[in-house]
Order: C-alpha cells, then structure tokens, then sequence
C-alpha cells in the first residue's frame, strides 16, 4: 500500500484500466451516443446513405406531443409501481416463511430460485401459453374449479393485459425479493426476537416492532433494485403481449425498442432511451429521499 | 494453507485460458466461413423467405435446390415468420448481411426498394413479358423492375363442409349471410368464424376485402364505408361468433384454429391449402370472400411474393442469384409453383393454360383478375396506411374506440410521419 | 430426535405446496414438451406416454443454436472475469485515487437500460462490422456481468485479511504474482459465484440477440425460443421442448451450484 511512484503504481493502475475501459466504452459511450441520437434523424436509408441531420428538437417534441406516449408512460409507471409491490409482499411473505426451520427447507427454497433463473424469453412464451384464454391452462383451471365460466380474457382486453404482464413479471421477481429479505431477516440478532417474545408479543406485533425497522435497509435496497431492474423490462412485455392488445402494454421500453429496431427511427427511440434512465432515476431517487425522511421522524 | 486452493485456482485459469483459445478459434472460423472475396468461384447463396410452413418450406426447398442445381450453386434456404420479415431485412440491409436471393411480399418491395437495398432485374437479362399487370407494377420502383412473382393469389373464405351441413347453412356470399351464418355455427369450444386481426400487415391485408368491396379506399381511411366494414368485424366479436384471441392470431394461427376445428370459417389464402388437404379427417370447401350486398362487386388484395436479389458483396453472387430468380419464374416451373400452391401463375398465358387445367382453382383465378394490388395508390405510403388499419383493427375490436374513431385516428397515422 | 416433528412437517407441507405453486409453469412447459406432435392446441396435464419427437426436432432445429449460446456465454464469462477480477483486487487494494467514482460507476450501470445500449452499439457494430459475431455478443451481453462480478469479487477480496498478502510481498512477490498466487486461490469461491450468474445473464440474453444479430449465423437459443411465437402451433411440442433447453443450464447450475447462487444473490446487487 505504500509505493505508488515508479513502475509499480504503473502496474496498479493496469489492475483497472481494462475494465474501466470497458464500462466507459459498453456504458459510457452508449450513454453519450444516445443523447446526440436523440436529436439526430435517422431513417430507413441512414445506415445506407450514412445520413442522419440533426433536427434539434424535433423527435422531443413529436415523442413527447404523442398520445402513445403518455399512454406508454402511465404503463411503465403502472406496470413498475404494481410489479414491485407483487414481488415484494410475496418475496416478504416466502422470506417470513423459510425463517422457520422444518425439514426440506433448504432445499425448497433453492428451488424457489428457478424462475428467476431461467431466461425471460422462456418464461415470456410459457406464460403467453398458459395465459391464452381459449386453450392456455390458467382458464382451464380457473373453469375447472367453476371460479369464472367464460375464462378471463387475459391477453385480449386492453384492461386485462396490462395485468397479465404484472402477473409474470411478479412471478419472475419474487425469488430475487425472497432470497434478499431472507438473508436479511437471517442477520437480524436473534436475542431480539427472544425478548419480544418474553414481553410476550404477538407475531405480527413482533414483526411490526422488531422485525421491520430493523430490516428497514435491506427493504430499501431491495426495493431500488427491483423498481430500477423493473422499469426497463422488456423481454416480458415484447414475447406475452407485444405491447398489445391496442398498445393496451406498450411500455417506455417497448416503445423504444419498436421505433429504433422495426421502424429504424433510431433518433426517436433514443430519445425514449433517456426517459427510462430519467425515470429510473426519478424512482431510485424520489425513493431514497422519502426512506430517509422516514427514517429520520 | 493456501496450496491446495492455489493448484485448483491454477487448474480454473488454466481452463479458462483454453476455453478463450477455443472460443476465439470457433468464433474466427464460424465468421470466416461463407465469405468470399469477388473473383471466387459461387458455390452456394443464401436465400430468405417467410414460408416457414412446414410443406410449404419443403416445396420451396426443393424448387430452390432444383433451380440451384440449374445455376450450379447450393441454396442455403431460410424462412422466418411473415410479420418479422421486413423489420430483419431492414437491419440485414444497414448490417450489409443481406442474402443473395431475397423474397419480399409485394406490398412491402417499394419500401424496401426505396432503401438502396435491392438490384434492378433488367441488368441481369431476366424476362419480364407476359407478366401480368399488377403485379409486375407491384414489383416496380421509380420505373425499375426490381422483384418478380412466379404466382400471384389473395384471400378467400374457408369453411368445414361438415359444420355448415350440421349447422344447416349455406355459405354466406353477403355479410348479412356471414353474420348469421357465424352465429349459427358458433359452439362450445368453437366459434364461426376467424380472421387475423393481429397488430401487423397480415391484418391489414385481411381486412382489405371487406374495406374494398364495400367502397372504402386506403387513401381515406375515415368513411362510413370504411366504419361499416370495421363494423362488421366489431359485430363479429361481440356477438361471440369470433373469439376476441384474433387480436393476437397470425394468418398460420387461424389456419390452426381452423385445422383443429376450433372455428368452422376463416379467412386464409390458397397458400394453405396443401396442408388443408393433407389433413384427412378435414372436409373443406373454399368460396370468394363476402361481399355487402348481394351482386356486389368483389375486390381482394393482390397477393404473391417477389422474388429480388439484393445489393451484395460480389456480382458473381448477385448474377448467380438472379439465375435461380430467373428459373423460378420460367413458364414452366411457374406453372409446378402454382400447381404446388394452389395459386395462380403470374404470366397471363400460363395463367390461362392452368384454368383449364385447374378448373377447381376457380375461385382464386377469378378473385385474382380483380385483385388490386396494395401499392398501387399509395406506392412506399403503404406500410403507413397498412400500420393505421392494423391499429384501427386492434382499437375497434379491444373496444377501446368505435369504429369511426378508430378509423380516424387510422388516417391521422396513414397521413402522418 | 427433538420435539421439532409435528410442526415442522406441516411447515413443509406448506412449503411443498408454496413451492409447486410457483413451479406450476415450469412444471407446465415441460409437460407441453413432453405431449405427442401434431395439431394439440390443448395437450393433457400430465405426460402419460411422454413422447421424445419434440426434443429431436428441437435439437435438430436448434443444436448450432445451443452452441452459440455456449460459445457467447462461456466467451461472457472468461471476457468479465479477465476484466472484473484485476479491477475488484486493485479497487479493494490499492486505495488508487477515483476508487469511490468507480464504485459508483459500476453501481450505475445498473440504471442504464439495455436497450440504451443497443441502440447505441448497433450503430456502431455496423461501422465495425461486429453485427452477427460471436465476439459482438460476447462483450455486449458482458454488460450484464462485468458490473456484477467487479461486486461479487470486490467485496470479498475486502475480507481478505492485509497480512496474508503482506506475507508475500515480504516473500519478494511483486503485485502481480500477489494477484496471482494469493488474491486469485482464496478468492476461488466467490470466482465461481461470479462465473455462474455471468454465465447465466449471457445466455438468458435476448435483447442484444434480437437487435444485434440479423442472420441465422450467429443466433442464440432465446431467439430460437422467440421465433416460435406466432408461427404455427403444430410444432408446438418442438417450441416447448427449445424452451426447456433454454432453460436447462439454469436447472443445472441450481443443482449443482445452489450454495453460489444463493451466495451471489445475498451478497446483492445481482440485479
């Protein structure tokens, strides 16, 4: 720790430089890159003529004046705001449970991990299959238990789908909220949750007075991965819906997708590139400001 | 301490450095392959399509092998699902990774065209007499051929013999009779009727009938005819009499609804029906598709898919292309396609010989004479009307909007940029 | 033994209903591989004559595939490690000036959306001509895995104690063989975890598969698995059986490296 001068803080540097490197050029580059797209036309005959003129403002204010836009804005916020609490509650609810110890536990809970393992692409035809309301197995069982005679029409109401979308992306985030918060509840001091119980305190008054303020920061974190990792989802929405039925899920990020790889308006996705990175960090912000000031009351 | 974990840890890098060895030897001779600089002898091109239908893949395979084999070259056939098409050949396009041999639906070819990505035909010597009108306009760009069509075709009405004889209807000829027809033939487990109302082109074209023949123009996408036809898919849907899933079903999917005799209707082109017949227990009939009033006047899109070859690395490669192009579109082997298909050649005299011949395919000869091609009006516009009927489509029958708002938002999107 | 017994089997009862509630669609896709060809839009709930066609089309379509799958995540995993591991061993180390701002970088990288990053780079690789390599996806898909493995390495490489790599610096041992012969050995464990998920992010990849690539020669499993969708459903055994092969190296890797996964996972961040 001491010689940093000569050929040795040389070396100690070349420790750095590659990866470093590689993050400026994989994350830096595309960050910049974007901006300048943003205000650059690009056209199906760009990549031919290499043509692409600036247009200042123009693809803000068409993206922005777009009704689609709003649409697609309310969505993602919907869609995240939904998805993290689905995942949440259940990721808290699976962690609480797995604390008890009971033969088998260990293991189920490693399985637990597979769906947020496997690659969202699978996940995303499973379910479109699973959610089809004429042959898909959710309706089939919900028919077969007599809970609803005409199915529910999953993938083709515009007020059904959006639901369906969170449906899956719940189910791909519980494990990472389980694993999480369990860890997090394994580190609490034990000695506590004793004492509770000797002043002879309910579970949900020992949850409420022990456990959750001291898991506080493991929620926060928690929390501000899974609204910053949901905000930009896309695999989901593209394979179970497509964005539809009557762009009824048409993301932030879908959108984005559409206009720069079907329609070849790369400047215009761009610029809804930089509303997701504006938005997940309105979230990760306007998040941490408010945990704080309820931490500090 | 530290030894034994430090003999593993030497194993790991070890392996890794001879996993980075090998994947760097796979991926220089993965890349490496099928790239040859101009002056090289062609042995083999690339060709790209959208039939990915089982048989209808495997004919294909084999004309494209057979012309292949006339060129001398092998043919490295692949097809990817219709609505994905032009999007991949865009980006082959910017990527220059296109194929040697590129097959286009023809309302798409304009568009395509007018990237820079295609080769005018006329260069290479191929013969373009005898084509027939609409087709040939529809594979021309700024007064250059740049994709043919061994055989043209369009849409028509499918229907299971059997669940119209159960049923006691007729079939329908005006929406009226679709209607009730529909209606009457929907079950538990199976409804009426289906058509593709997907969120892509295959919808728009689907729709095309219906818009058409009742007066309606893809110039002005906000009329009353145009709400009526819409209407008439509206009503469909909130009778029961076509299941809501057709916002989400490709053409193939409608076939497989119907195959498996979960719809006793469809709209669906000629194009299926080898694999129609190659189901045995499947008794089938085809009629022209519905027109609004009885002695009405009947207009299809005009379907068929050109063949082009796009901009490549070496004109060898393009020439050995337009050979097969060449080949496919022979009068002879135009006639096999169309014979294969179900379709209708592309060349008026060949087109004649087959009605003879072919007395069954009545119904598609017939339809085709009227068929109008897409491009026609609005020429590289297309894609832009096509998008707004798709999402009209899609709002009316969500419910989102009535047909007339839809409809109107339809235009603003034809109109738009 | 103890008195754990009653209460404990009915939290497993519990926990095995919990569980095959959450793997239902699992369970469900490998069913639907498992039904005979042909037209079956609705296939029986369980596999009674498990019928193998669907896995020989789905290899026979899909086996190069795989192998580009395996090349690029395995390619992945040596591309983030080589870079991760020297960076994680001098952040934790070497105090060098600007350490915080990497951290923060690395911790960033996480907002920035992939599909930022592909529209970036598509328009570059088109100038590059890295479009359709393998190597193109390779240090595309390792944005999901070097950030990762820099974490995972650098917060156990802090655990490692100063006196172990004083030791050897007194034995003559420059900053390199200390790397090499210390930090690297003790660091096996959390070298693994590291490889695993990077593995696992690249070959669940699919948006750099789909805006990245354009032919057929250079396609991961995923958009095999994407490309069924809307086509026709009589392969429909084939398509589902793709997807469970998609999906067997996770299956794998949870067996076989459960403790790293979970290791990984609770040291956060893997998101």
């Amino acid at each position: 720790m001491t010689d940093l001068s000569g050929p040795g803080r040389l070396a100690r540097w070349m420790f750095v430089l590659p990866a470093a490197a590689y993050l400026l050029l994989f994350f830096g580059y595309p960050l910049v890159k974007n901006v300048v797209m943003s205000f650059q036309q690009y056209t199906t005959t760009t990549f031919y003529t290499g043509a692409a003129p600036f247009v200042g403002l123009l693809n803000y204010s068409r993206i922005l004046s777009s009704e689609l836009f709003s649409e697609a804005l309310a969505h993602t916020v919907l869609f995240t705001a939904a998805s993290v609490l689905g995942q949440f509650v259940f990721g808290l609810f699976l962690a609480l449970f797995f604390q008890r110890r009971f033969p088998l536990g260990g293991i189920l809970r490693g399985l637990l991990l597979l769906p947020w393992l496997m690659p969202l692409v699978v996940t995303g035809t499973t379910w479109r299959r699973m959610l089809d309301p004429e042959t898909g197995a959710v309706n089939a069982l919900l028919r077969g238990l007599h809970l609803s005679a005409s199915g529910v029409p999953w993938l083709t109401s515009t007020s059904h789908a959006l639901v369906s979308v969170i449906v899956v992306s719940v189910w791909v985030g519980i494990p990472f909220n389980t694993v999480i918060l369990h860890s997090g509840l394994q580190s609490l001091p034990g000695h506590l949750f004793e004492a509770a119980k000797l002043d002879g305190a309910g579970p949900v008054r020992s949850f409420r007075h022990v456990t959750w303020p001291l898991l506080r920061p493991v929620v926060s974190v928690v929390l501000v991965l899974d609204v910053v990792y949901t905000v930009k989802v896309l695999d989901i929405v593209l394979v179970v819906t497509g964005g539809g039925p009557a762009d009824a899920t048409e993301t932030v990020a879908t959108r984005a997708y559409e206009l720069s790889f079907q329609q070849f308006e790369f400047g215009r996705g761009a610029v809804l590139g930089n509303v997701l990175i504006a938005l997940s960090l309105l979230f990760a912000l306007v998040y941490l400001r408010v945990d704080r000031l309820a931490r500090n009351v | 301490m530290i030894s034994p974990a430090g003999r593993r840890a030497w194993r790991v890098s070890t392996h890794l450095a001879a996993i980075l060895a090998l994947t760097s030897a796979i991926t220089g001779c993965v890349d490496g392959s099928g790239v040859e600089s101009a002056g090289d002898e062609v042995t083999s091109i690339t060709v790209l399509d959208y039939y990915t239908d089982t048989s209808e893949h495997a004919q294909w395979n084999d004309m494209l092998a057979t012309c292949g084999k006339a060129a001398g070259v092998k043919v490295e056939h692949t097809s990817v699902p219709p609505a994905s098409l032009v999007p991949r050949v865009l980006r082959q396009a910017s990527s220059r990774a296109l194929p040697d041999l590129l097959m286009l639906d023809n309302a798409d070819l304009q568009q395509i065209a007018q990237t820079g990505a295609l080769t005018p035909l006329e260069p290479y010597g191929i013969d373009t007499s005898g084509i027939s009108e609409g087709i040939l306009s529809a594979g021309t760009y700024e007064g250059e051929v740049y994709g043919l069509a061994p055989y043209v075709s369009t849409v028509a009405l499918f229907y299971n013999k059997d669940m119209l004889a159960e049923a006691g209807v007729t079939v329908p000829r005006t929406w009226d009779d679709l209607k009730r027809s529909a209606a009457a033939l929907t079950r538990s487990g199976r409804y009426g009727m289906a058509v593709d109302a997907s969120a892509t082109f295959e919808s728009s074209w689907q729709f095309l009938p219906f818009l058409w023949s009742n007066g309606g123009h893809e110039r002005q996408l906000d009329t009353p005819q145009a709400a009526q036809a819409l209407q008439l898919w509206v009503d469909l849907v909130s009778s029961g009499s076509m299941s809501k899933s057709v916002l989400n079903w490709t053409q193939a999917e409608v076939h497989d609804q119907f195959a498996a005799g979960r719809t006793a209707m469809m709209i669906n082109g000629p194009w299926r029906i080898p694999a129609l017949n190659a189901d045995k227990d499947l008794n089938w009939g085809v009629a022209p598709v519905p027109v609004p009033r009885t002695g009405q006047n009947l207009i299809t899109p005009l379907g068929g898919e050109v063949w082009t070859v796009p901009q490549g690395p070496s004109k060898a490669r393009q020439q050995k292309a337009a050979q097969v192009l060449a080949c496919l579109n022979d009068s002879a082997n135009m006639l096999a396609l169309a014979e294969q298909h179900f379709t209708v050649p592309s060349r008026t005299e060949v087109a004649a010989r087959y009605a003879e011949q072919n007395p069954s395919s009545a119904v598609f000869v017939e339809s085709v004479e009227r068929a109008r091609s897409r491009t026609e009006e609005l020429g590289v516009r297309w894609p832009k009307a096509a998008t707004g009927i798709y999402t009209a489509i899609q709002s009316a029958l969500t419910g989102e909007q009535t047909p007339e708002q839809a409809l109107q938002h339809a235009q603003q999107i034809a109109t738009g940029d | 033994m103890k008195r754990v017994p009653r209460r404990g089997l009915l939290s497993t009862l519990v926990g095995i209903v919990l569980l095959a509630l959450m793997l239902f669609p699992v369970y469900w896709v490998v069913n639907a591989s498992l039904q005979p060809n042909g037209n079956t839009l609705r296939g029986g709930w369980f596999p009674l004559r498990p019928d193998f066609s669907g896995y020989a089309v789905a290899l026979r379509a899909q086996g190069r595939a795989l192998l580009t799958s395996v090349i690029v995540s395995l390619g992945s995993v040596v591309l983030s490690l080589g870079l991760a591991a020297p960076a994680a061993h001098a952040l934790a180390r070497f105090s060098l000036p600007g350490t915080d701002l990497m951290l923060l970088g690395v911790l960033i990288t996480k907002m920035v959306p992939g599909i930022v990053v592909a529209n970036a780079l598509y328009s570059a690789y088109t100038d590059l001509g890295l479009l359709n390599s393998h190597l193109g996806l390779i240090l595309a898909d390792s944005t999901a895995g070097t950030p990762l493995a820099i974490v995972i390495l650098y917060s156990f490489m802090r655990t490692i104690p100063e006196e172990i790599i004083d030791a050897a610096r007194v034995d003559g041992a420059g900053p390199l063989r200390v790397f090499r012969s210390v930090v690297l050995p003790l660091s096996v464990n959390a070298l693994i975890t590291a490889a695993v998920f990077t593995f696992l992010f690249a070959w669940s990849d699919f948006l750099f598969a789909l805006t990245l690539t354009t032919t057929q020669t250079v396609q991961p499993i995923t958009l095999g698995v994407y490309q069924y969708l809307g086509a026709h459903t009589d392969q429909w055994n084939a398509a589902t059986a793709t997807a469970v092969l998609a999906s067997a190296p996770a299956a794998l890797l949870l067996v076989v490296a459960q403790r790293h996964i979970a290791a990984g996972a609770t040291e956060g961040a893997v998101r």
